[in-house]
């Protein structure tokens, strides 16, 4: 075999032996370095992993506010404190706003001379609705999944699934037509 | 009586141990004065002479060490306070009253680390301020220039991450307001432009990393508080070093 | 260092130390004078600065026990407390939130401060003016910093004195415990346009959630042609400064320059239009 391997080579032995060290030292110097970043780049990786919990410890999030009954035509403000939602019902039914501005996160306050939420951090004002009618929030009110269960009749809020459609700019601020919003399970007939 | 002083100083100062600890005599003379500097490790952060105009104090208005005096300032009354404080939610807001109320000079170590936590944000500007007045960050003390904002924006993360520990009403309105501008950065953030798109949810974005959860609770609270207590100032020890180094090596721009 | 303070007679030689490197070092200005010009550190420098510690500390002290530091009601996050105000420090950045949103105001814009502060000694090329004070050999520079602290600092200004309940603009004289009447709505810059020009609503492409109109297209033409004439003038009517700087310098620094103007520029837009943005893409809005 020895012979044969010989032929295959190229012509200037001395040569050959310079090419293939050279090969085996890239090759060496490669999974080396490769190693390396990729043992450094999984580490990484894995402490930034491990700055995501995977198991919160936090307040409930689907909950029951009482009966349809409970609640008259308007802004109902008692919820605020305990649950961070304004129960609101007009004449075709009722819907949950959440009480978190949507312009930086601070619980605006409900004005009922004036009709309006106004937000204390940055002035941000909505209507009964959730639309902004001033000041810099980019977005209307959440407003948060309810339905009646059928057992007890209490209305459940899920907090976390929420309405958020794209409004549209107009001379009187930020808008979104009410129709589309005042469907299930943003909305409860009554 | 002068004899017997001089014989106790003798006796004390011949001693093995005293010399181990200080290799040079009392600074009387110029030998020893410069030994003094450069074998004391604190004092070494100075050279052993300066140009005469370096006594002037109108030229850096010794800011960049005021700065420096607060950080020793809040890292000694820091130590103090986190004995008496818990980072959880149903403890810190009563530990923080304890302070002022029931634990002697408690109120005035809180009181000291608060005004020297303003102080070194207001000395760390004006250091800026002037550094950028006299031309001193023109070459070769571009870099020095970069570790100086990196300092700047660690204080004023540190001072951040410090006004959540009390737990009172402007800890979590600060800190609500702050997350969610971490919400709102673009592509990392549930909110932010193109956020959604790359599929960003309060379960995983920016926000939520730095929260350690999805409200401003209990995770939040003990992230902010290993940050403000021990990962900050580590980066900021470290950065401090590079910035007192990069001085000494490249001098002072300035008649000093 | 040390190997290079052997002038002093008393010490012993230790040129040696160094293994030579000591000669390779190059010498600055200080080091270039004599020793009359320099006093010892120890006893003159670490004095004064003892002194300015304890005059510090003495400071401090009195501070701490004339004004304690605030401790509100316990943290509860369904009352906010009205207004809502951050530390000093952050209040520039607060103010800045009326009147750009949460990503621009609170993310981009101090992500460029920072990053122009860093960018500073790479894209200030002018030699003179290191080491002391002076105005007239950079005026340029001195102006443009000057300008950014004076807007930081009369955000902080507005933010500290000038903003009462629901974030409202008060007076000293002011009643601060009543609360403001509310103003006109906010517009849209393309909402002007269309209603002003008689602009038809219907828009000419629509790219999956993104309709353009006519007047959203104007808006981007009023946006970008604010950064070309920015970049445009300059370029064409002051090639000493444009060379001065070169190709990349330029444009970073005339990038920072006219966002760091476009800032107060779209204060003013709030302010005296009522433009709550003037550019408006279903992704980010300006």
């Amino acid at each position: 075999m020895i012979p044969g391997g010989k032929k295959e080579g190229p012509q200037n032995p001395q040569q050959a032996d310079v090419s293939r060290r050279r090969f085996f030292t890239l090759m060496g110097l490669g999974i080396g370095w490769g190693g390396f970043v990729a043992a450094l780049g999984g580490t990484g990786v894995g402490a930034l992993r491990y700055m995501f919990p995977n198991v919160l410890y936090e307040p409930p999030t689907v909950f029951k506010i009482g009966k349809p009954e409970d609640y008259g035509i308007g802004v109902d403000n008692k919820l605020k404190k305990e649950r961070q939602i304004w129960v609101v019902r007009n004449e075709r039914g009722m819907y949950v706003l959440v009480a978190i501005c949507r312009h930086l996160g601070c619980t605006p306050n409900w004005f009922d001379d004036q009709k309006r939420f106004r937000c204390p951090c940055h002035g941000s004002i909505y209507d009964v609705t959730g639309n902004v009618v001033g000041g810099p929030a980019p977005r209307t009110l959440w407003r948060a999944a309810i339905s009646l269960d059928p057992v007890d009749g209490q209305i459940v809020v899920n907090f976390n699934q929420r309405q958020d459609p794209d409004p549209k700019g107009t001379d009187e601020g930020l808008m979104v037509e009410e129709a589309g919003r005042e469907v299930p399970p943003f909305f409860l007939k009554i | 009586m002068n004899k017997l002083l001089d014989q106790i100083r003798e006796n004390v100062t011949q001693t093995q141990v005293w010399k181990s600890i200080f290799r040079h005599g009392f600074p009387n003379n110029d030998a020893n004065r410069a030994l003094v500097m450069f074998s004391n490790v604190i004092l070494h952060l100075h050279p052993v002479r300066v140009r005469r105009g370096a006594l002037k104090i109108k030229f850096t208005w010794c800011l960049g060490g005021l700065t420096f005096f607060f950080f020793v300032m809040l890292a000694i009354t820091g130590v103090f306070l986190m004995f008496y404080y818990v980072p959880d939610t149903r403890r810190a807001y009563n530990d923080i009253k304890d302070l002022g109320t029931v634990i002697y000079f408690g109120g005035l170590f809180r009181n000291l680390h608060r005004w020297s936590a303003h102080a070194m944000v207001f000395s760390v500007w004006m250091h800026m301020t002037r550094v950028f007045l006299t031309g001193s960050y023109k070459p070769p003390r571009e870099f020095n220039w970069v570790v100086g904002v990196i300092l700047l924006v660690v204080t004023l993360v540190m001072s951040w991450t410090g006004y959540l520990l009390p737990w009172d009403q402007l800890a979590l309105w600060a800190v609500t307001v702050g997350s969610k501008m971490a919400e709102a950065t673009p592509l990392v953030g549930n909110a932010g432009p193109f956020g959604p798109e790359l599929g960003m949810t309060v379960n995983n974005d920016v926000r939520f990393v730095l929260l350690g959860g999805t409200v401003v609770g209990q995770s939040a609270l003990l992230r902010f508080y290993v940050l403000h207590c021990l990962g900050l100032p580590l980066v900021m020890a470290l950065f401090m070093a590079v910035h007192f180094w990069r001085i000494r090596k490249d001098g002072f721009s300035g008649p000093l | 260092m040390a190997e290079k303070e052997t002038t002093l007679g008393t010490l012993p030689k230790r040129d040696g130390n160094s293994g030579g490197l000591a000669a390779l070092i190059k010498k600055t200005a200080a080091e270039k004078m004599g020793p009359e010009d320099h006093v010892l550190v120890w006893p003159n420098l670490v004095y004064l600065e003892l002194i300015s510690m304890l005059v510090i500390t003495a400071g401090l002290l009195f501070l701490s026990i004339i004004s304690p530091a605030p401790l509100e009601e316990l943290a509860s996050s369904d009352t906010t407390p009205n207004p809502t105000k951050a530390p000093w420090y952050f209040l520039g950045l607060q103010e800045l939130l009326v009147y750009f949103d949460p990503w621009l105001a609170g993310v981009v814009l101090p992500s460029l401060i920072i990053v122009g502060l860093v960018l500073l000694p790479y894209i200030d090329p002018n030699p003179r003016g290191k080491g002391y004070y002076t105005f007239s050999e950079r005026k340029f520079a001195v102006l443009g910093f000057s300008f950014g602290l004076a807007l930081w600092y009369i955000l902080i200004v507005i933010g500290v004195w000038f903003r009462g309940l629901d974030w409202s603009w008060y007076w000293p004289w002011d009643n601060w415990h009543a609360h403001k009447p509310i103003t006109g709505g906010l517009v849209d810059l393309e909402v002007i346009l269309e209603k002003t020009l008689g602009l038809t609503q219907t828009p000419l492409v629509t790219l999956g959630r993104y309709a353009v109109t006519v007047a959203n297209l104007l808006t981007w033409v009023f946006f970008l042609g604010y950064y070309a004439v920015g970049f445009g003038i300059p370029f064409l009517f002051m090639r000493k400064f444009y060379n001065s700087l070169g190709f990349v310098r330029y444009n970073l620094m005339m990038f920072l320059f006219l966002s760091m103007l476009g800032v107060p520029l779209k204060i003013f837009l709030r302010l005296l239009a009522s433009i709550k943005y003037v550019l408006v893409t279903p992704w980010f809005k300006i």
